[in-house]
């Protein structure tokens, strides 16, 4: 079906600097200066917010689900798991937050 | 200029004045915000309904606030101030009166009250009265993207098609002769002014005309030559749409005004 209205943007907000940005959902706008006017009120009226993103939809390439089996690990790969690796909050203030957890 | 530290040490002819300010300018915040929000559901798309809805809240908001530094100075409390009153007894300006017309009409309407309250809001930061000071300073976030929403829509109608120009500049015809109301003067500027309480309206308004005519200008739209201000709504004279609005608005509380929510 052939979307009449104006284009979709992809909305992610930050809750606090430092932090990675997340998406939160998309939105309709007709270009990306009103995308994030409208996705302020939409998206962030609700929760902590210092930062929004909007990225024009078909800017965005993804894998295609029927591929999803590429996804299941098909031997035991706990190993690569850092759950044991735990990084203590102290740590992370210290460096400011900036720094890639991996 | 000494500051005026609580609400308890405003006296006599100052207090007087500032019950006269915040009147005017919770009542303009409470009428828009309700202007504002009949277009909750009937905006023209989503995204822009859900984004003045809550403008509109937001504009409720402040005027609670402002409503409960009225009651601490000893006014009635904030409910019976929004919902009891009789339009003779508000001190709003028509500008914010008037029915949402189409929805350029209420985007301009809504910019060129921003612009106001964003000048009013920037001079009441630095006020002596150190409360208002206080909580204007608090507002002043939401006013700001008040003003980015107004501004990147209007320049959007403004220069979109022949239209939508030719809307928004016949709304624009409409409402700035209002929107200098807002600025009406009133017999309580000069003891604002003498208190350091708040800057006069005429020079509030000088900076609200520096403030709209850029963007107006890059909207490709033109400030009416021959506006005259719309004044009276400082001294409770209002154009009859306010008592229709009122009488709306007010519906569900006059039927049990001690009815708790």
């Amino acid at each position: 079906m052939t979307d009449t209205q104006w284009p979709v943007y992809e909305v992610f907000h930050q809750q606090a600097r430092g932090e990675p940005h997340m998406h939160v959902g998309s939105i309709h706008a007709p270009d990306a200066d009103m995308a994030l006017i409208l996705g302020k009120e939409q998206y962030c009226r609700r929760q902590a917010c210092v930062n929004i993103w909007v990225v024009p939809h078909e800017a965005i390439h993804a894998t295609a689900y029927e591929n999803d089996d590429i996804f299941i690990r098909g031997t035991d790969k706990s190993y690569r798991e850092s759950w044991g690796y735990q990084t203590p909050k102290t740590v992370r203030a210290t460096d400011g937050g900036t720094a890639d957890d991996g | 200029m000494d500051k005026i530290e609580t609400l308890d040490a405003l006296t006599g002819a100052t207090r007087e004045a500032v019950v006269h300010l915040l009147y005017r300018m919770a009542d303009d915040e409470l009428i828009i915000g309700h202007r504002n929000s009949e277009w909750t559901g009937h905006a023209p798309i989503l995204e822009a309904d859900i984004a003045f809805s809550s403008m509109a809240q937001d504009e409720m908001g402040h005027a609670q606030a402002y409503y409960e530094i009225l009651h601490a100075l000893g006014e009635r409390d904030p409910d019976t101030l929004a919902f009891g009153r009789k339009p003779r007894e508000y001190r709003c300006a028509s500008l914010v009166c008037l029915p949402k017309g189409d929805w350029g009409f209420s985007l301009i309407r809504q910019f060129l009250y921003d612009a106001a309250e964003q000048v009013r809001l920037t001079a009441l930061a630095e006020s002596s009265l150190v409360p208002l000071a206080q909580l204007t300073t608090k507002l002043r976030g939401e006013e700001k993207y008040h003003m980015m929403h107004g501004r990147t829509w209007v320049l959007r109608l403004g220069n979109a098609t022949t239209e939508s120009h030719a809307k928004m500049q016949a709304a624009l015809d409409r409402a700035y002769p209002h929107a200098l109301g807002l600025f009406e003067p009133t017999e309580f500027d000069e003891t604002l002014a003498q208190a350091g309480v708040c800057t006069r309206e005429e020079e509030l308004q000088k900076q609200w005309e520096s403030a709209v005519a850029p963007v107006l200008d890059d909207a490709g739209l033109e400030v009416p030559d021959s506006a005259r201000p719309v004044f009276g709504g400082r001294v409770g004279k209002h154009p009859p749409e306010l008592a229709e609005l009122l009488n709306q608005m007010q519906m569900v509380y006059s039927i049990d005004p001690a009815a708790k929510w």
